[in-house]
């Protein structure tokens, strides 16, 4: 009998310890992110856990979340996915099932993203990422309960929504500084997933806005030399080409046009106004720039430019991309109300509140998620005249889709 | 008379024999590795690691007992894991049965490659080979909704064995350990063989081969082949792993890496595509490299396997542990590992 009692104070004794730090830890909120913080990818990459970290400090410096009663930190678990799929899906194994992490941010890339998903959905595990290729995946029959993407959001609007808004927004800025109404377009885009899908959309939206587009021009990523692409989009004549959408590539590819004298006028997508004065980029020829979603360096945004005043204070470098992190800032607000909302971190419940939501962010003073799990807002579009003074707007997006 | 000829075939099967245990052991060992609860990201890891050393154990079929380097061998993998994610779309095929078809069409396509290879040789025939990795993922990226287009395609259906889901991290681990055996006995068969003897003829000496009235055509289209079939049951395994394939992991650059952890690990050796594939899969884990950290150092080692070690990283251990543990002078040690290099 004695021997049983003291096994049972052992037991009691060994549980007790072990049960100790697990209570501390019942007190945090693991959010995971994957990014490509080296690699190819990176100037895209850092921004995420750059966004989150920024969200997760913000919340935690405000005291945390209540959930059901109880106040509950947040802790960022990052990992580098080093721009390549097996390290990221390892990644995402391992902050799923052995870090247990409650939601999951990224990745930028969108092949990485619709693997990972093959890992978050299944072990229902809230999924945000910034592509907007993933209106591919989110259809009604996917997003519904028991669907196989039931918890994967996409938090940068429908492509339509976003090309419109930027050619709109291009063509309306470019005009005044053309002075007159350009007419020709030539899109010259990097051949990859995300350039063929998003030039598709991109080409309907200019298009719509009653510009002749000659011909795409796809140039292989990682091209350095673009004078072969340039010539051909020189001999169409075009009053604006149009550089989608790497913007590493686009500022490798703008000082070989401008040589070239290959348009009048030329946009250049993702690349910030603030990365165009710190280059002390200049061009002979008005030139607009826009960002995903909100820019950084000429922002019309009061309260982007507070964002990025915190943002770069944390420490974040001033990159082509670095607007990206509100892609994800934003949502890890969201998603913590959405838990106080449910009430709780159970992951159908979480679903249930981010659908009803009308979230304030920086982006916009009502985001929301429409029923397949997307979310809409505007887009910043600026223009640099020739002297070098550079305007800014946002644009709202169109209401629906083109028609091809 | 011919009961000496049967105790020097019996002495060769044993030597044979004896070259293989140390590949089944640490395969045994691999395997073991569970029960030690690793984390799932080493799981996730070492399962993507396994399933390129498949596709290295052909690839050493080809340089290594061929003599011929192929810088397009990840397209034949992206051909295995195409057609099984076509396959599973169009027509419902599951996981087992897209192996031999996967199989198959890696190997027609191998030979395919390997045809212009019985007119062009060494460095010629290398960039062919890479350009044959761009072409297809150039074809893959403008195939449409056919090939997914640039997006890829996705693989869903779940991985059976006997009526239990494989697809839990653990099993799929241990059923890529148990293909990876497969692999390596399959390609110590063939060195083993008097297939692989003519192979190594031919890679020593093709114009003295063809004058012993080998067939030195039929037998690299044939080394094409059998690499391609190792390629296409490594793309299968990859594509119902991933859930997802798209045409930038089997370009060209994935394909350098293959050549690259072949030759790292020693290519005639039975146990260097395990090492070299093993190494390169964790070695930026280990030494949390970076990718321009990685292959600052695979370049490095590559240079250093190739002035020091011929054999690769496995033939110059072994070579270093003979001559240390064996204390015999060094010509002797030189010779006998000049005779292992020939196999």
């Amino acid at each position: 009998m004695k021997t049983v009692l003291k096994m049972g104070a052992s037991a009691a004794l060994c549980l007790g310890v072990l049960a100790h730090p697990a209570f501390a830890e019942d007190n945090i909120v693991k959010i995971g992110v994957v990014a490509a913080e080296s690699g190819s990818f990176v100037s895209a990459g850092h921004t995420l856990p750059a966004g989150v970290g920024l969200a997760v400090k913000q919340i935690n410096d405000a005291g945390g979340i209540n959930v059901g009663g109880k106040n509950y930190k947040l802790e960022m678990v990052k990992r580098d996915d080093r721009t390549d799929i097996a390290t990221a899906i390892a990644a995402t194994q391992e902050l799923v099932r052995d870090v247990k992490v409650q939601a999951i941010f990224g990745s930028e890339t969108h092949d990485f993203t619709l693997a990972m998903a093959k890992i978050t959905q299944p072990a229902k595990i809230i999924h945000f990422a910034g592509n907007s290729t993933l209106a591919k995946i989110l259809t009604p029959d996917s997003v519904k309960p028991g669907g196989e993407d039931h918890y994967l959001f996409q938090s940068e609007p429908q492509e339509f929504q976003r090309s419109g808004s930027t050619a709109r927004g291009v063509l309306t800025l470019l005009e005044p500084l053309l002075g007159y109404k350009p007419k020709k377009s030539v899109m010259i885009v990097g051949n990859d997933a995300t350039g063929q899908f998003l030039s598709s959309y991109y080409f309907k939206a200019l298009k719509a806005e009653g510009q002749d587009v000659p011909d795409i021009i796809f140039y292989p990523p990682d091209t350095t030399d673009f004078s072969p692409f340039l010539t051909r989009a020189k001999s169409l004549n075009p009053d604006i080409i149009h550089f989608w959408y790497n913007g590493d590539s686009t500022l490798t590819a703008l000082p070989q046009a401008l040589e070239l004298g290959a348009a009048k006028s030329y946009f250049l997508f993702g690349v910030d106004p603030g990365i165009w004065k710190e280059k002390q980029l200049s061009a002979d020829v008005p030139v607009a720039m826009s960002c995903v979603p909100v820019c950084w360096g000429e922002s019309s945004n009061p309260k982007a430019r507070a964002y990025f005043d915190a943002y770069f204070a944390a420490g974040a470098p001033h990159g082509v991309t670095s607007s990206v992190s509100l892609l994800y800032h934003d949502y890890v607000h969201f998603l913590a109300e959405a838990w106080e909302k449910a009430g709780s971190f159970d992951p159908d419940k979480t679903v249930e509140a981010l659908l009803t939501l009308h979230h304030q962010g920086v982006v916009s003073d009502d985001l929301t998620f429409n029923p397949t799990h997307q979310v809409t807002h505007a887009t910043e579009v600026c223009a640099a005249a020739p002297g070098g003074a550079i305007s800014c707007s946002m644009q709202q997006p169109p209401a629906e889709a083109p028609k091809s | 008379m011919k009961d000496g000829l049967h105790q020097d075939r019996a002495g060769s099967t044993f030597k044979a024999l004896r070259s293989l245990l140390p590949v089944l052991v640490i395969l045994a060992l691999i395997a073991l590795v569970p029960l030690f609860s690793p984390s799932n990201r080493f799981l996730s890891l070492a399962i993507s690691a396994g399933i390129n050393v498949i596709a290295l154990y052909g690839l050493s079929v080809l340089f290594g007992q061929t003599g011929i380097l192929s810088m397009g061998h990840a397209a034949l993998v992206g051909v295995g894991a195409y057609a099984a994610a076509i396959l599973a779309r169009d027509f419902g095929v599951g996981f087992w049965a897209a192996l031999p078809a996967a199989a198959l069409a890696s190997a027609a396509f191998a030979m395919i490659v390997g045809i212009p290879s019985l007119r062009v040789g060494g460095h010629h025939f290398v960039i062919m080979t890479f350009a044959f990795g761009q072409l297809l993922a150039i074809v893959l990226t403008n195939g449409g909704d056919y090939t997914g287009a640039a997006t890829g395609l996705d693989l869903a259906g779940p991985v059976t064995l006997f009526g239990a889901d494989m697809s839990d991290l653990t099993r799929y681990y241990l059923m890529v350990v148990a293909f990876v055996t497969a692999a390596a006995v399959a390609s110590w068969a063939i060195i083993n063989s008097s297939y692989g003897r003519t192979l190594r003829a031919i890679r020593e000496n093709e114009k003295l081969a063809a004058s012993l009235g080998i067939n030195v055509g039929r037998h690299k289209i044939g080394a094409f082949v059998v690499s391609g079939v190792f390629a296409g049951i490594s793309g299968v395994l990859l594509a119902y792993f991933l859930g997802h394939i798209s045409p930038s992991q089997f370009s060209s650059f994935p394909s350098i890496y293959l050549a690259l952890m072949v030759m790292i690990g020693g290519a005639r050796l039975i146990e260097g595509p395990l090492a070299g594939g093993i190494l390169v899969a964790f070695l930026p884990e280990v030494l949390n490299l970076d990718p321009v950290q990685s292959r600052i150092v695979y370049g490095v080692c590559l240079i250093a396997v190739i002035m020091l070690l011929p054999d690769g990283l496995i033939g110059g251990i072994v070579r270093a542990l003979r001559a240390v543990l064996s204390g015999k002078p060094k010509q002797e040690t030189e010779q006998r590992n000049a005779a292992e290099a020939r196999r």
